[in-house]
């Protein structure tokens, strides 16, 4: 059909003029209401097309009339009054053509043939499909921005994880790495926890507590990389005293660990994530080594507790606290093991092995007091190191402890056999603390057998490291000088004998074992001999037992007797005829005249230990040797010769060679 | 996820000797894993699918506008499926690194092996130390004690 529905927009509704008196009044027409002007509206819906052809003069007319009105009314103050208003009567229009249809299609007598949107042109169909594409298009760029974000999330997802990982691998390779399925849940954490309990030393009959410090949980710390957080304060070190006197020596305050870092920094820069990565894992690993020993000072702590608690061989418990022993080990000191808490915050030594040395070994001292010719005993002597100790606590207990439990776990042949088991197997708090009492002794008599050599020409020291940690042994050996032994060689011998037999050295040997002390010695007097009045027969290896005291005096003696034993063979070997008395070495002369060369060991005497005097006697065997006051005075029968080294006595010697008749 | 506690189950049953009831929790997990695996590579690729598919632009608008919906919500299906997928390679990575026992074993033996090689190795070097020192200590001695800081009797 052809015929389109048209609208046409009409002038304004102004007042029109209706008509014009001849008075110039001006009569409009009545306003009309409201149904009025609908009904007009109405009225105004042409039929006319539908029941006849449309008259297109008609509708030029109706147009050109509109069109000419709509001129008249161009003069308005806001253009688009006209326009608004016109739309209005349209939309009017509009809505009472649709209530017509409506009443119409109501009554079924007229229904709507169609109604058909007018055809597009091409352009508007064209930019309806530009505008639409375009939405696409939009559409599409923006999912795939979504897909690049969440692309790059997940890539940092991963990342992230990767390195957690990694650095999870990289303890396990070194620590038990376990997991909480049930935390895992709950706290979304994944809980993973690094497992330090030792399962082997359950076998063994000792119940362990299982310390607090045994699991430690791993987190994510703010940056999403693996951390290890220790509560402060929560480990604890083996705190080693030897109480009494405080010394000089202040070891183990040297920070010999690092500070163990709890939390870890994470505001280095994402740049450096590698290099930190290794450095985080590094520093967890020291954490962890940290905990680890803590641990271990706990348990060894437990275990010197039971054993102290235990009456045994060499432990004496002198008082005990919570976290804290005291025992005795005699030699008048004492030691005290305390669990203290390891500081964590960065102080200059992060690791509290605070170790103060103090010892009060009073016997020592005054040894050790006595000063000679500018040389000044260092008092370190009678303190051992506190240090040393402290390792050989924790070596002893480690060995034969846990590494029995392990073996016997592990059921191996292979068993780290030390090479000084202790001597009672169970009791190694005693063997420990006997071999501190020892060292501390040992020292003692080291001192002892230093002043004494060094006062003694001749005399040599030997030390013999015995590697066992309750036996020390010397050797006091007299070194005949070389020059004896060239001129000894020049002499016409009156023996037969190829080769003089190089005599070596007289020596003299120290053990101590744990507290005592025991002296062995070639050529020392057979007592037995002597009072036979045949002191020539000595013995060639004498031992026997004495203490500190004594010490000084017996080794003397040894000494001095070796001398003149030596002494006597050197004049049989030169010609003379000599006697040989227990300290005294006499010598006949061409008058009948005894000359004795006499011995005196004086272990106090500052100058030297062993002086040597000259008695005359006029056939009266005196016995000298029983005086025991040889007094500085001399006599006509006593004459002092003075504190004389082996070359001025074979001098001595040599010149009696002239004097004897033989 | 409970599948990692039932792999660590079945491993640890594993290490008395492979029993018929872990063997078979252990394929049954493999088979839900695969599943899972299928599940989210058939998302992803179905996703993807009708996105490609629903890119041609239709007359009425509204069906666009219906299709960008879609389209977002099968674009957000997709990485759901992708995010599934990383968790459960992630997952399989935790089972292989802390129940793959067999490997572990064998590292921890070897590192048993380093460890007392070390031990023994110190051990050895101190007690070489111990017999230099001893070795030092005699020379010394016999040096100080016939120098002339002893053959010069003190008076």
């Amino acid at each position: 059909m052809d015929g389109d529905l048209e609208i046409s927009l009409d002038k304004l509704p102004i007042k029109r003029l209706e008509a014009l008196e001849e008075n110039g009044l001006e009569r409009f027409p009545a306003d009309l209401g409201y149904d009025e002007k609908r009904v007009n509206l109405i009225r105004r819906i042409d039929f006319a097309w539908a029941v006849e052809r449309e008259d297109p003069s008609k509708k030029q007319k109706s147009e050109g009339a509109s069109a000419k009105e709509g001129t008249a009314t161009s003069q308005q103050q806001w253009p688009w009054q006209s326009l608004v208003e016109n739309l209005q009567l349209a939309h009017q229009e509009l809505s009472v053509i649709i209530d017509l249809i409506n009443t119409v299609e109501a009554n079924d007598a007229v229904t709507v043939a169609g109604m058909t949107r007018p055809k597009q042109l091409p352009n508007e169909h064209l930019s309806d499909l530009a505008v639409s594409t375009a939405t696409k298009l939009q559409c599409f760029r923006n999912l795939g921005k979504y897909f690049k974000q969440s692309a790059k999330s997940l890539e940092e997802q991963i990342a992230r994880e990767a390195r957690f990982y990694g650095a999870l691998i990289r303890l396990q390779q070194n620590w038990k790495i376990k997991r909480h399925r049930l935390v895992a849940a709950a706290s979304g954490n994944e809980g993973f926890y690094i497992d330090l309990f030792d399962n082997s030393l359950y076998d063994s009959a000792a119940i362990f507590r299982p310390s607090s410090l045994s699991t430690i949980p791993i987190e994510h710390d703010t940056a999403g990389m693996l951390a290890v957080n220790l509560p402060r304060k929560s480990c604890h070190s083996l705190q080693f005293e030897v109480l009494g006197l405080r010394s000089a020596s202040n070891l183990g305050k040297a920070g010999e660990t690092k500070t163990p870092v709890g939390v870890n920094d994470s505001s280095k820069e994402p740049g450096k994530e590698h290099a930190s990565n290794d450095e985080r894992v590094r520093e967890i690993h020291l954490t962890l080594r940290e905990v680890h020993r803590a641990i271990h000072d706990e348990q060894v702590f437990d275990l010197v507790n039971r054993e102290a608690c235990n009456p045994s061989i060499g432990v004496n418990l002198a008082g005990i606290k919570e976290n804290y022993l005291r025992l005795s080990i005699g030699q008048g000191a004492s030691v005290s093991i305390s669990l203290v808490p390891s500081s964590q915050d960065d102080e200059t030594y992060g690791a509290s092995h605070r170790i103060t040395t103090e010892t009060s070994c009073v016997p020592s001292e005054s040894v050790d007091g006595v000063k000679l010719g500018g040389v000044d005993k260092p008092k370190k002597l009678g303190i051992p190191s506190p240090l040393g100790f402290e390792i050989y606590l924790r070596q002893v207990f480690h060995e034969h402890v846990f590494v029995k439990a392990k073996n016997k776990a592990m059921s191996s042949s292979r068993s780290q056999i030390s090479s000084q088991p202790p001597k009672d197997n169970s009791n190694i708090l005693g063997h420990f603390c006997m071999s501190l009492a020892h060292r501390i002794f040992s020292n003692k008599v080291l001192s002892v057998l230093e002043n004494l050599v060094y006062r003694t020409p001749n005399v040599h020291l030997v030390s013999h490291p015995t590697w066992h940690s309750r036996t020390s042994s010397w050797t006091l050996s007299v070194k005949i000088p070389q020059s004896i032994l060239h001129a000894g060689s020049q002499i016409p011998m009156s023996t037969a004998g190829a080769v003089k037999n190089i005599r070596s050295p007289f020596w003299t040997r120290v053990v101590v074992i744990d507290d005592s002390i025991r002296v062995e010695g070639e050529g020392s007097p057979n007592v037995v001999g002597l009072f036979r009045g045949r002191p020539d027969s000595v013995s060639s290896i004498n031992g026997y037992d004495c203490d500190l005291v004594d010490l000084p005096i017996i080794l003397l003696q040894q000494v001095a007797s070796q001398i003149i034993q030596w002494l006597h063979e050197e004049a049989l070997t030169v010609g003379i005829k000599a006697n040989r008395d227990f300290l005294s070495l006499a010598f006949e002369l061409d008058q009948g005249e005894i000359v004795r060369l006499v011995a005196h060991v004086d272990p106090e005497d500052t100058q030297g230990c062993i002086s040597w005097w000259l008695t005359v006697d006029d056939g009266v065997v005196e016995e000298h040797k029983l005086h025991p006051d040889m007094s500085d005075v001399e006599s006509e029968s006593r004459k002092f010769l003075g504190y004389l080294s082996l070359d001025v006595l074979y001098s001595t010697l040599l010149d009696f060679l002239n004097l004897c008749s033989c | 996820m409970n599948k990692g506690g039932v792999g660590l189950g079945g491993g640890a049953g594993g290490a008395a000797g492979p029993t018929a009831a872990a063997a078979a929790a252990a394929a049954q997990k493999q088979k839900t894993l695969l599943q899972r695996v299928d599940t989210d590579i058939g998302n992803l690729v179905d996703n993807f699918g009708f996105l490609v598919n629903v890119a041609r632009v239709n007359d009425p608008p509204v069906r666009n506008s219906q299709e960008s919906f879609m389209m977002e919500m099968r674009a957000a299906r997709m990485v759901q499926a992708a995010d599934s997928l990383l968790k459960l390679v992630s997952e399989l990575k935790q089972t292989a690194v802390f129940s793959g026992f067999a490997s572990l074993n064998d590292h921890v033996d070897q590192r048993m092996e380093e460890f007392n090689k070390l031990a023994e190795n110190t051990n050895g070097r101190l007690a070489r130390i111990g017999e230099e020192a001893a070795a030092s200590l005699k020379e010394l001695e016999s040096h100080y004690y016939s120098s002339t800081l002893r053959t010069s009797a003190p008076e």
